[in-house]
């Protein structure tokens, strides 16, 4: 890392009060199993939707000749920033979450600094909106003081996800919780690669490199059968998954491509991307989900067990108001359910009420 | 006022030089210098004598007074150059709220503000690095010295100065590497051999200046105080302290065709004041000057400026991050020490000798807060200068009646030394984490000085012409630092200048100016190894870079008269110009997560191809009945690559205009029109910036009402009327809008004749 850890006004190395946090030892984790088993049969006899762009199957749609058709995303400029923020989140998810041992507290120590370097990811959690909900009035942003706490949902980044983050790692550091924090900053940085790439789906149609960072933010720049970041979970789970939200990405390039204009003009071609992106995305997260209730059911490491609650105690809040649209009922039983204590989950419950808000992808 | 003489070839310009004074002074500097020092200009002009000397005056007082204020000792501004000058007089007409403000009404000059706090002023398309900054003849650029504008003009204290020469055009010359876009001499504020007291065994004459200001609810005062001995030793001494506030403007501007407001500064709920505005700064100087003889004498001086809490505008907030997010510069001095020689020898070699030893430190804490993530980003960087200099001239030789000539000479050498460490800070847990780098690499060291000659001829009345040399020698080291993957840098380079030039009919109403140029500046240590986030996008160091070399052309026209005026063109090549180029993100040093996060990355390279700039600049100023004067200025410059694309940041078409009324008892009153058109021709780089609006730059004019009466000569008071149209306005490249309808107000107390 080319780091050196000392006191603040002290950079020349008068201490490293590293040592002294980096306590624990080297315990390997019982990590409690994440089965791709946990899916639903329904996601596997879906198709796609008439309107979707299907790049891998040549004359299967009804989308114009467009530079996604040899199924690979050519980006728009040549570099994309977001690249190296997926790959921090990696770096981090190895650190923390992906660790096959417990994280110590240096692990903690050297995700943050990574999170948090600058413009790095922890930059744009700061500033990162949720497009699924309406805007502050014109002229207002979440980076003005006062919006974030005005619109916490919109304003997810700096109201919810920052605070989260914050909490998770000044625990952590603290030597309270490594598993669980550590899956609370998986969650919530999950949620935000997920928003993020819808914002940037959103608004390429003002800023066309946006929607490379998309693209970037699923999986990193890469192609359709390499993925890093929430392109490799969701692909670890579902590849039927993951190639739709792939399918989405590369319509969301073949519109730009088709609307080169600096400011696009054919918005309905990009509604049909991004409907193509959501409808894909949202079923994978929904999967990831369920994955994990199914996982806590079957957990036999009451520390990982809780662990795996604590992602959901971030997720579920954050996919009530979209569950919401299918169905007020699940969503109130997954909330319930989350709230609860760890013994208290119903296992059957849940799944039911995630089911019936199951969409195809 | 000192008593080193400018060499002979000025000299010859002593009552030439009265005459040229009167000239530059009616035709570049400000209006009140004409009104005040120059009397009957035509019975001065009838004076001139081509070949005074020192002796031709009857005492050295009348030498001086006239030969004061014309010339920078050891550092002497050739008059066969595109330049001109802000005395005194015209800062306490204009009453700049900083350096670089004080140089906004002359021509060929534009002034850029990344910050309320700073400001740099592009000469002839270019600023920072290609410009020099000198005080009292001693560099101020130093290896730390980036790309594009920077904030150290802003460290010289307006209140100190006596005068500001700024010279347009290369001067690597005469003063080495940096002086391709032209240099700016500052003259410094000095204890006077005060003729009231003459005679007398002591004198001791205190001042005071307050001042407010409405726009950015500043308010600040100096007290200082000059103290003379047996007519031998003078002291002038001060202190000054500034308090300023949020800085309100106009509102926000908008893009030329788009309409599409920057995204930097960020504004307060008003839509008026700017975020990332405001700081305090106080100042204090010591000059003393001792002299056995009138010919020769010894000085003291000691300035520190020190700025505290000076956010970056663009970078408080950046354009998308949250509100509270902020680069603030917590800390920006500069101390300069040094001591001078001066005096003139009966001696082949040196009639005249001008020797200075300097210290300086320059020293730069910055602050990256990041309140919601519980993080400040935080960078030392000191600058340690060490600087010898000796200045000199021959006498001047006479072969015949009908012609002569002089030699200048000097060497000078300057030592830098750096420290810089960079840091983080975990707020929540009190945790920091040392980087394995700073900004620059610890214990850098960068040698640069040089060797020159000038040589000045006159061919009868009609000619004068000029040709010199430099031999500059210039040493970068840095140790490396395998954790970041920066290299180590030993490099050397010896380049070699030159310039000639000729003025035709110097003496007569209309006089033609020619010069060739050729100029340059070695790269240093911020071109070689500093990493650094700029408004484009972040930059990365290149170890490889070779100097960059300037030719200037350039040909003016002066008349004189009631209608003074001086019209210059001026077409520079670059050749290896160091400029900006983008790079892919693998292109990125290790251990910087910065460099690939960031939406731009550069580095800085040697152009393959020449760049140019080209332009235009004209001053014109005239006398007219009843106490008026006006004056106004224009300049226009071009700037494209090898390959037709802009050149970065080169100011639109832009000028003054300023009349000024005054009478005998004591009423002053003004107005002054500063004006700019669009800019749009961009270069890449001004594109991926958010300080420039999306399509380009907006042209403004902006208009001040100045009003000023001097009730006795130990009492002044001055009020302006800032933008009385409130007028929203930005100077291109600029993270920061003018100020916006506001006064300003400025009482002097004390002896105001000094001024």
């Amino acid at each position: 890392m080319g780091l050196a850890a000392c006191r603040e006004e002290a950079p020349a190395g008068e201490g490293n009060i590293g040592d002294e946090l980096d306590t624990s030892g080297s315990i390997e984790r019982n990590r409690c199993p994440l089965e791709t088993a946990a899916l639903t049969a329904d996601i596997e006899e879906c198709s796609p939707n008439p309107t979707d762009y299907l790049p891998e199957t040549p004359g299967a749609d009804t989308w114009p000749a467009c530079i996604s058709d040899d199924n690979q995303y050519h980006r728009i400029e040549d570099n994309v920033s977001s690249i190296a923020r997926v790959e921090a989140y990696d770096a981090i998810g190895a650190l923390l979450w992906n660790n096959p041992m417990v994280p110590t507290i240096s692990d903690f120590l050297e995700a943050r600094i990574l999170l948090d370097s600058s413009e790095g990811l922890g930059s744009r959690v700061d500033r990162r909106y949720d497009v699924f909900f309406e805007p502050p009035s014109a002229g207002a942003s979440c980076g003005d003081e006062g919006i974030p706490a005005q619109y916490p949902d919109y304003c997810v980044g700096p109201s919810l996800l920052r605070p989260w983050i914050n909490e998770a790692f000044s625990q952590a550091l603290s030597g309270e919780g490594l598993l669980q924090n550590a899956a609370r900053i998986h969650a919530a940085l999950q949620w935000f690669m997920m928003i993020s790439v819808l914002k940037e789906a959103t608004t390429c149609a003002v800023t066309p490199r946006d929607c490379d960072s998309a693209w970037a933010y699923y999986a990193g720049g890469t192609q359709r059968d390499t993925p890093i970041g929430l392109g490799a979970e969701i692909r670890n789970m579902s590849r039927q998954v993951h190639d739709r939200v792939v399918d989405g990405l590369l319509a969301l390039r073949c519109w730009r491509d088709l609307d080169s204009a600096n400011t696009a003009m054919n918005l309905d071609l990009q509604r049909l991307a991004t409907s193509q992106i959501e409808n894909a995305l949202y079923p994978g997260m929904m999967l990831l989900i369920r994955q994990r209730f199914v996982a806590l059911a079957r957990c036999g490491d009451e520390t990982e067990a809780e662990a795996i609650l604590e992602e959901l105690r971030v997720l579920v809040p954050l996919w009530d108001s979209r569950i919401r649209i299918w169905s007020d009922e699940s969503a109130e039983t997954l909330l319930a359910q989350v709230g609860g204590e760890l013994a208290e989950i119903d296992p059957i419950a849940v799944l039911d009420a995630l089911d019936s808000v199951m969409s195809c992808p | 006022m000192n008593v080193f003489r400018p060499p002979d070839n000025v000299g010859i310009h002593v009552k030439t030089g009265f005459c040229c004074f009167l000239v530059m002074a009616g035709l570049l500097s400000g209006i009140a210098t004409v009104r005040s020092d120059t009397g009957d200009e035509n019975a001065v002009e009838n004076d001139v004598d081509l070949f005074a000397d020192v002796e031709d005056f009857e005492s050295y007082e009348e030498f001086e007074s006239i030969v004061v204020g014309s010339e920078i000792p050891g550092a002497a501004l050739s008059p066969i150059r595109a330049r001109s000058s802000v005395t005194r007089d015209d800062m306490d007409i204009r009453r700049p709220g900083s350096a670089p403000d004080a140089v906004r009404y002359e021509p060929g000059v534009f002034v850029q503000q990344t910050a309320h706090s700073q400001g740099s002023a592009y000469l002839r398309g270019v600023t920072g690095q290609q410009t020099l900054l000198l005080f009292d003849g001693i560099r101020l650029n130093n290896s730390t010295y980036r790309q594009g504008p920077n904030q150290y003009f802003f460290t010289l204290d307006s209140a100190t100065i006596d005068r500001i020469e700024v010279m347009r055009g290369g001067g690597s010359t005469r003063f080495g590497s940096d002086a391709m876009g032209g240099v700016l001499l500052v003259r410094p504020l000095e204890p006077v051999w005060n003729p009231v007291v003459e005679g007398r065994p002591f004198a001791w004459d205190p001042e005071m200046t307050l001042s407010m200001a409405t726009a950015d609810r500043s308010y600040g005062g100096r007290m200082a105080s000059q103290l003379t001995l047996l007519d031998s030793v003078a002291v002038y001494g001060g202190v000054g302290y500034r308090d300023v506030d949020q800085l309100r403007s106009g509102g926000p501007i908008r893009g030329v065709q788009t309409e599409e407001a920057p995204l930097v500064p960020r504004f307060a709920p008003d839509g008026r004041t700017q975020l990332g505005t405001g700081f305090d700064e106080w100042t204090a100087d010591f000059v003393l000057r001792y002299r056995k003889t009138r010919t020769r004498e010894w000085k003291l001086a000691l300035y520190t400026y020190r700025q505290m809490d000076a956010p970056r505008t663009d970078q408080c907030p950046a354009a998308h991050a949250p509100f509270d997010h902020c680069l603030m510069y917590d800390e920006q001095f500069r101390n300069l020490v040094y001591v001078a020689h001066e005096g003139e020898y009966r001696n082949p070699l040196f009639r005249g000798l001008r020797t200075t030893l300097s210290f300086q430190q320059q020293h730069e804490r910055r602050s990256l807060h990041r309140p919601g993530a519980y993080v400040r980003d935080t960078g030392i960087d000191d600058v340690y200068t060490l600087g010898v200099t000796v200045t000199g001239y021959t006498p001047r030789i006479e072969l015949g009646s009908q012609f002569a000539y002089q030699f200048e000479y000097g060497v000078d050498t300057y030592a830098d030394r750096l420290r810089s460490d960079a840091w983080t800070t975990f707020t929540d847990i009190g945790y920091t984490v040392e980087r394995s780098r700073g900004q620059y690499l610890n214990q850098s060291s960068y040698l640069y000085g040089g060797a020159f000659t000038e040589a000045t001829m006159n061919w009868t009345r009609w000619i004068t012409g000029r040709v010199g040399g430099r031999f500059s020698w210039i040493g970068a080291d840095a140790p490396g630092d395998p954790e970041s993957g920066t290299s180590p840098v030993h490099r050397r380079w010896f380049p070699g200048v030159w310039n000639i030039g000729m003025e035709l009919a110097p003496q007569r109403p209309v006089s033609l100016i020619l010069n060739v140029d050729r100029s340059f500046r070695a790269p240093n240590l911020d071109d070689l190894t500093s990493r650094q986030q700029t408004g484009p996008g972040f930059q990365f160091e290149n170890a490889k870079l070779d100097a960059e070399r300037s030719m200037t052309v350039e040909a003016g026209l002066r008349t004189s008269g009631v209608i003074r005026a001086e019209l210059w063109g001026f077409l520079s090549f670059i050749e290896d110009a160091i400029v900006r180029s983008p790079h892919d993100v693998q292109d990125c040093p290790p251990g910087t997560p910065q460099c690939q996060t960031s939406w731009n990355r550069f580095q800085l390279v040697n152009a393959d191809s020449r760049s140019q700039i080209r332009g235009v600049e004209g001053v014109l100023q005239t006398l007219l009945p009843w106490g008026f004067d006006a004056r106004s200025t224009i300049t226009w410059t071009f700037g494209e690559d090898g390959d037709g694309h802009p050149i970065s940041r080169i100011p639109p078409l832009n000028g003054t205009m300023e009349l000024l009324w005054r009478h005998s008892i004591g009423l002053s009153s003004g107005a002054a029109l500063r004006w700019a058109g669009p800019q749009t021709r961009l270069a890449l780089a001004d594109v991926a910036d958010e300080r420039i609006p999306t399509g380009g730059t907006p042209g403004f004019a902006v208009l001040d009402i100045r009003l000023g009466y001097r009730a006795t000569s130990d009492l002044r008071a001055t009020l302006i009327l800032e933008n009385l149209l409130g007028t929203a306005y930005r100077y291109h490249g600029s993270s920061v809008n003018g100020a916006g309808r506001g006064i300003r107000f400025v009482v002097d107390i004390g002896p105001v004749w000094r001024r």
